[in-house]
Parts: structure tokens; sequence; C-alpha cells
């Protein structure tokens, strides 16, 4: 009888450790900060205002959604660096700028071909950032992104200074190639909608891509390096192979938009390598929300429409940009994630 | 050997001593910089901006009839207090915060652009220039140098000889190097800590806007003037060590002098690369630059 | 089982660690203690990976780690608490405790989905229930009690399934209540765990220890069996002065 009754006390002990394991582990994914039901659903509805957005956006709101689509992606890759590692780098610029200029001389004197461009990009972001970023990261603190900082200026510097590539006007009249998908189908970039749900289409992939990467083990140690790297070592961990994991798929998110951005605005210049557009990202992932991934997209988009907009009737667009950092540093350093996961109650923060 | 002294005089003397004059204004920004970095670990991205308004603020008053040494003497003040009031109202309220390395920089570089374009309001977009107090050439070695720019480089002297008395020799000195090391301690002696940073603010920005009156007459004054220079003042505070005084000065007279020789040999755009390229090295080998910080041994 | 040979540190003028030789035997608790300045804590630097030192060696159970880094030595199953709480405080006690688990998981399943990690979740749960913070799992860390907090340092070394555990007078802060319990939960990891501990609550070291070892200005002044250390002179002049020495 007793027996019986330890048994049975057994299973119900064992049913009740499993469900307690199968609910913590539903909550250890859910609770990542990127994954959070609320952030998915903000997601979801950018998504969906994103698909309609052309329908009433007339050819030249497209084209500048384009942009704030391409520009979005340095944001992103600023905030996988900032919000998941703790690395702040001021010069994510460079690996926009570095693919905006091989795409931009490929198509000049090499190839029409969309994919070797992609490759050639791709392959020359990934080595400089990798050798970058080992040593970048052995710096603390500050110092890294003093070095970010420091090496996107030199490229811009260089790219400024050498005819060969442009100089200071940079390169223009770079011809808009038409991507062989599969045979038979081709997709003309000339046409502003197609181009649109393309990029849109890739840069849905590459956050959807982004945000499975971040909700690993790999992910989660990026955020316990973010929160206390001194610890991290003692837990067996590397944190070095980490943060360069974390930097180089950063610095291909950032290439992706450069690469593209020459076909959408037919030429490339020294100051997109510049400390303003990677300053400019910083804010663009601050005003989002630090560590959504979702906020960084936003806050492309609100930027570059203010931007545009306001800079059509005046030329001081640079002290609206100037107010809007500092109100959001000031009061909103959640960005607007933040404020939309304080007001419907689903964030967490530590009591001082 | 006779080529050989020829050129050593009448082509390598003449850059060194123009770029050591250059080398002393970019001390005076450098300063600035590395005093607020040092003891507030504020990273002043407006300080480009603040030598900026120096040149501007020399310009309205030489316009409204003052002289050029009573701007000398006012404007330096006036930049100090516009730094004060920043770091009043920005700044302090932020120190607090856990990330305020990051949130100050932020907020630094949205006050940047701020005042560039309220720059642009208030004296448009074109070039504007001051008129040097000091005309004529004076003869120095056989070497002719515009009197008034060894009155830029003696002015300089001074005014880093003045810095160098008031952080080591004085009472206030000593106050700002214990802040730089613990500010808690220091608090707890009864020293008002908003004072010393609000003094910090105030000193660097008016050494700012002092290079930015002295060098107006020489450079001219234009909008993304503060932008350049913020650069190269950057490269200097951190080959010379972020929060070192001497760091500082000797960094920015090492600097100046790579860049405006190598421009004797190279095309000057490409001397700046290559002062970018040195800032570079120097951080990726010894990222504390070479000099300790302040209060540090 | 750790054995030190001849282990020097400087800093500058300052010799921290002064030729210091000792054997920490398995599954005993061996503790170090030593007025303050005597260098205990860097000697546990020196030893779990944080310092390297100068001269000198340091050999787990046979192999020689002098100098390997950190990250090194906790894969080798060194896992050591710190005096000041070092945790990740933004992060849930689960998270804090699943990442030590989580390391111990082989490389492959590195990018699988969290929600896909059930052992290291598992493990963490056991170890929660274990040290009875069941109830604040997904409380963040910065929001727990300072005793608490001391709890989950010791709660992540024993995540790490070590061989040796490092224990940086984990008691610090606490009211005697909550140091009784360490005191009980110390001497239940004995037999499974060569534990090494830094304490200044002497009357939990001589309770628990099986060895201490006495150091004075990075020396080592003495070691024994707890009575033995008690009744030595020598250590009380180091802790007291020499006036008590004499009576």
């Amino acid at each position: 009888m007793l027996q019986a009754h330890q048994q049975v006390q057994a299973t119900d002990i064992q049913r009740r450790q499993s469900g307690t394991v199968a609910a913590r582990l539903l909550r250890a994914s859910r609770n990542s900060s990127s994954n959070s039901r609320l952030l998915r659903q903000i997601a979801l509805v950018s998504l969906l205002l994103a698909a309609i957005f052309p329908l009433f956006g007339g050819s030249f709101f497209t084209r500048l959604a384009i942009e704030a689509l391409l520009f979005g992606c340095i944001a992103l890759s600023v905030d996988i660096l900032l919000g998941y590692a703790g690395l702040l780098s001021l010069g994510q610029a460079a690996y926009f700028g570095l693919a905006a200029y091989v795409a931009a001389l490929m198509y000049l004197h090499v190839t029409q071909s969309f994919w070797l461009v992609l490759l050639t990009a791709s392959a020359s972001v990934g080595v400089f950032s990798f050798l970058l970023g080992a040593v970048a990261i052995r710096a603390k603190g500050v110092y890294f992104a003093l070095i970010t900082f420091s090496v996107a200026e030199i490229l811009s510097k260089i790219t400024h200074n050498t005819r060969a590539i442009g100089g200071s006007d940079g390169l223009i009249g770079i011809p808009v190639p038409s991507i062989p998908l599969l045979p038979g189908l081709e997709i003309e970039f000339a046409n502003n909608y197609v181009f649109y749900y393309l990029v849109l289409g890739t840069v849905c992939l590459l956050y959807l891509g982004t945000r499975r990467m971040l909700n690993t083990a790999f992910g989660s140690v990026l955020r316990a390096i973010r929160d206390n790297s001194d610890r991290v070592p003692y837990l067996g961990y590397n944190p070095f192979w980490y943060k360069l994991l974390a930097y180089v798929m950063a610095a291909q998110i950032a290439a992706f938009g450069g690469l593209i951005y020459p076909l959408l605005r037919g030429f490339v210049a020294p100051h997109l390598f510049g400390f303003e557009v990677s300053t400019k990202a910083v804010v663009m992932s601050l005003v989002g929300g630090v560590g959504t991934l979702i906020g960084p997209l936003m806050g492309s988009v609100i930027i570059t429409f203010l931007e545009s907009v306001v800079g059509s009737y005046t030329e001081r667009h640079l002290i609206l940009l100037g107010i809007i950092f500092i109100v959001f540093v000031v009061f909103l350093p959640d960005g607007l994630c933040g404020l939309a996961q304080r007001t419907f109650g689903a964030g967490r923060k530590v009591k001082p | 050997m006779e080529d050989l002294l020829a050129y050593l005089h009448f082509v390598v003397l003449p850059q060194f001593i123009d770029a050591l004059i250059i080398g002393v204004a970019l001390a005076l920004v450098a300063l600035g910089l590395t005093m607020i970095f040092g003891l507030l670990d504020v990273i002043n991205l407006a300080h480009g901006e603040l030598y900026m308004l120096g040149g501007y603020a020399a310009f309205t008053l030489l316009g409204w009839g003052a002289g050029y040494w009573s701007a000398l003497v006012l404007v330096p003040v006036l930049v100090g207090l516009v730094g004060w009031t920043l770091e009043e109202l920005g700044i302090r309220p932020l120190l607090p915060r856990a990330d305020r390395a990051i949130v100050t920089l932020l907020l630094t570089f949205g006050v940047s652009l701020i005042f560039r374009d309220v720059a642009q309001v208030i004296w448009g977009t074109e070039t504007r220039s001051v008129a040097a107090p000091l005309t004529g050439i004076t003869n120095f070695a056989e070497v002719f140098v515009p009197t008034y720019r060894i009155f830029v480089f003696s002015a300089g002297l001074l005014a880093i000889a003045v810095t160098w008395w008031l952080v080591y020799r004085t009472q206030i000195g000593a106050v700002l190097r214990a802040t730089a090391v613990d500010p808690s301690m220091v608090a707890s002696f009864g020293i008002p800590i908003r004072l010393v940073y609000g003094f910090t603010f105030l000193y660097g920005c008016g050494l700012a806007g002092l290079a930015g009156v002295l060098l107006s007459p020489i450079y001219a004054v234009f909008p993304t003037m503060g932008h350049d220079f913020l650069v190269m003042a950057f490269a200097v505070v951190i080959v010379g060590g972020m929060g070192s005084i001497i760091g500082a000065v000797v960094a920015a007279i090492l600097l100046a002098q790579v860049q405006g020789l190598a421009s004797l040999w190279i095309p000057p755009v490409w001397a700046e690369t290559l002062v970018y390229g040195v800032m570079l090295l120097v951080l990726v080998i010894r990222p504390a630059g070479l000099f300790n910080r302040l209060g540090e041994a | 089982m750790i054995r030190i040979t001849d282990l020097s540190k400087s800093f500058g003028a300052l010799r921290a660690v002064n030729h210091l030789s000792f054997e920490a035997m398995p599954n005993c608790i061996t503790s170090i203690i030593g007025p303050n300045g005597a260098g205990k804590s860097t000697a546990f630097n020196l030893i779990a990976g944080t310092l390297r030192p100068d001269s000198g060696r340091v050999e787990l159970e046979g192999h020689d780690v002098t100098g390997e880094p950190a990250y090194r030595l906790a894969k080798l199953g060194v896992a050591r608490s710190f005096q000041i709480t070092n945790l990740f405080f933004g992060l849930s006690v689960l998270d804090n405790i699943r990442l030590n688990c989580q390391s111990l998981e082989s490389r492959n399943r590195f990018l699988s989905r969290l929600d896909r990690l059930s052992a290291p979740v598992r493990r963490a749960t056991e170890i929660l229930e274990e040290f009875g913070l069941d109830e604040s799992a997904d409380e963040l860390v910065g929001n727990l009690s300072h005793g608490d907090q001391r709890r989950v340092e010791i709660a992540i070394c024993m995540a790490l399934s070590p061989r040796v555990l490092m224990l940086d007078e984990p008691t610090q802060g606490m009211s005697p209540a909550e140091t009784a319990e360490i005191d009980t939960l110390i001497k239940s990891l004995a037999g499974r765990v060569t534990v090494l501990l830094i304490e200044h609550d002497i009357d939990l070291v001589m309770n628990i220890s099986d060895h201490v070892i006495v150091m004075h200005q990075g020396r080592k002044l003495f070691e024994g069996p707890p009575d033995e250390v008690r009744a030595s002179p020598a250590v009380r002049e180091a802790y007291l002065g020499a006036e008590h020495a004499a009576a």
C-alpha cells in the first residue's frame, strides 16, 4: 500500500518536475529580449505596414523606404553588437561603405553579374571584419568604440583622397543590373515596386535569421557578456570568439545594405563610411530600442523619413536630428519598443 | 652637404615652425577634451563645435567694433560659460546612469549637430574672416614667419603653462586631480563635486574657445571647422593618453609635426591620413596612450 | 587535488604572494585564513587563472595549469566564487545558473534554439531546488537580497559540476543564521568536491575545515588541522599582535 503510494508520489513529482522544466524552458526562450511576445507582435505589425506602404506611398517615398531599409541594416548591425555583446561600434558604416564601393567598382569595371558582386563584397567584408574584429575586440571598453571609429574615418579619408576610385566626388553612373534568380526568371531593378519588395523580403529574412541566431546558446552567452563580461570566463566560455563571431555577423548585415545602395542611388561617395552614418545608425538603434532587433529597423524608417521631410522645408534638419537624439538619450533610453514594453507591462528591470 | 643644409633650413625649418604653431593650438583643444574625459569619463563630441563657437564669437565681437585684444579675453570666458551650461543641463543629469559613457557620447553628438546648424542659422554658411591684429613678417633665422603666428605660438604656450600651473601647483588643481582618482572621497571632504565638474567643463571649453579666437585670423571661420579639428584632437588625446595633461601637449606637438613634415613629401591629404594611422597603431599597441591618466602614477 | 609550489606575485614593490606552497587534498575542505592583506585573495586569483604568477607552479590533479586563463580552468572543473558579488544582475537566477550548465554541453549545441536545450535547464532547476532558490528562479538577480545573492554565487559554481570549488569569503555580509546554512551546505559538499575556502569567520573555518592554512604577509605562516592552528602562538601573534601571544 505504502509502496503504491510512494510510486504515485514519485510519478507525481516527476510530472511536476518535467512540467516545471518545460515551463521554464519556454520562459527561458520567450524572455530573451528579441523574442518576447510583444516584440513579435510589433515585428508583425511593422511587416504588414511595410507590405502595404508602396500602395499609397508613391514612387519617391517607396525609394525612400528602400533607403530606410538599407540604412536599417547598419542599425541592425549596431544593435547586434550593442544590445547583445555589449560592444559599442562607432564604425559599422565602414562595412556599409566597403560593400558599396566594392559593388560599385565591380559593376563599373568588372561584371554585371549580381551574384558575383554579392560574393565578392561579402567575402571582402568578411575578411576585413575578421581581421579588424580580432584586433579591436582585445581592447577594453571605450577603446573598442574608438578603434572602430578611427578605422571608419581612415577608410573615408582614403576613399576621399584617391582619385582612382572617385575621390571626394565618389563614383557615379552605376548601371543597374537585373538579377537572374532562376533560369528564365530575371528580376528587373528598374521597377521601384519590385525593388522594394525584394529588399523588404531580404531584410525580413535577415531580421528573422538574426533573431534565430541570437535565440540560441550562443545568443545567451552574448547577453551574459553584455551583462557582466568579467564573470563570463569563469563559466567556461572564452568571450573573445563569441564577440568575434557576433562582430563578423554584424558586419555582413551592414554590408548587405551597402551592397544594394549603389543600385538604388546610382552613386557611392566617401561619406558612406563616415562618422555620421555610423552614429546615425547608433541613434536609430536607440530610438527603436537597443536589443530588440526590430527597434533599429523601425528607428531607421523614422529617422530617414523625418530627415527627408524636414529636409524639404529647410536645410537645417540637423537641429531636429540633434533634438531627437537628446530627447531619446535622456528620456527614452529604452527606445520606442521599451516604451511599448512599459505601457503593456511586458518588460522587467532591475530595481535600483 | 650645402644643399642638404639649405634644404633643412629653407624647406624643413619653416614647415617645422608652422607645425609647431598648429601643434600648440591643437594642444589647447586637446587639453580641454582630455581634462573632461579624465575627470568625468565623458567623451565630449561637441568640443569641436565649442572651438568653432570661439571663432564665430571673435568674428561677431570684432564686427561690433570690439578690438581683437578684448575679444581674446572675452571669448574664452563666453565659450567657457556655454560649456558650463552644457555640463549643468546635459551632462550632470546623466552621470549617475550605468551607461553614462555611451549616453554622454550620444548626447554631446546631438548637441554638436544642433550647434552646427544653429551656427549656420546665425552666421550663414559662407566662410567668415577675422582680421589679424598683428601684421607684418618677422625674420626668424632667415625664415619669414608672420608675426601674428609667433603671437599665437606664445599665447598658446602661455595658456598651456597656466594650465599646468593650475593643475599641478594650486589647490584647485589638487582637487581636480583627486576627483579624477576618487570622486566620492573628494565629496566626503565636503567639496561640492558638481562645482568641480562644472569648472572642468568651463575651463576645458574655455581653452577650446581660446584656440578658436587665436586661429580664426589664420584659418577663417566656417561651420565645419569644428568637426575637422575634433578628429585631430581625438587623435591627440588617444595618442597622448586619455586624461593626461602632459600627454595632450606632447602628442599635439608630435602629431602636428608628423602631419606637417610628412606633407613635405607626400600629398597633404595623405599626411592627415597618416596621423590617423598613427592613432590606430597606438590604439592597438598601447591603447592607454603614451602617458598615464591624470592622478595615476 | 591542488598543489601550489613556490607561487609568487608582486605588484610593483609589493610582494603580495611570496613563495607560497601547499596542497589541498581531494574531497577535503581546506581553508586559507590570515589577517587583511595577507595575500589570500591574490593567491586565489593566481590559482583560478585571474592573474598570472611571476613564478611558481599550480598543479591540478598532477597537470600543470600555471598561468592558464580562467576559462580553461573552468573547463577543467575549477569553479570559483567571488568575495564581492559578481553575478549577472540583469539576468534571472535561472539564467545565471543555466549558463554554467550550458557550458558543459558540447560545442555542437551552440546554435541550438534555447527552448530545445532541455538538459541545462533541467540541471539548473535541480541546483535551484538544492539551494532553495526555487521560488526566485525567474527573479532578476539584481533584485534579490544580499544573502540570496551570495547563495547564487555558490550555486553558480556547483552548476559547473566542479572537481574543485574555490569559495572566496562566501558568507561575506551574511547574518549568523545564513552563515550557519552555508556552513551546512559546504559540509554537505565535502566528499563530493575538493573545497578551497577563504574566510574571515574563524568559527566557521574551525568548524568545517579538514585543513587550515594561515597566511601572513604573502607567506604561509602555519598549516595544519584546526586544533593545531587554534593552539599555535605564531598564529595568534599574527592576528592579534605580539602582546597577546604572550598571554
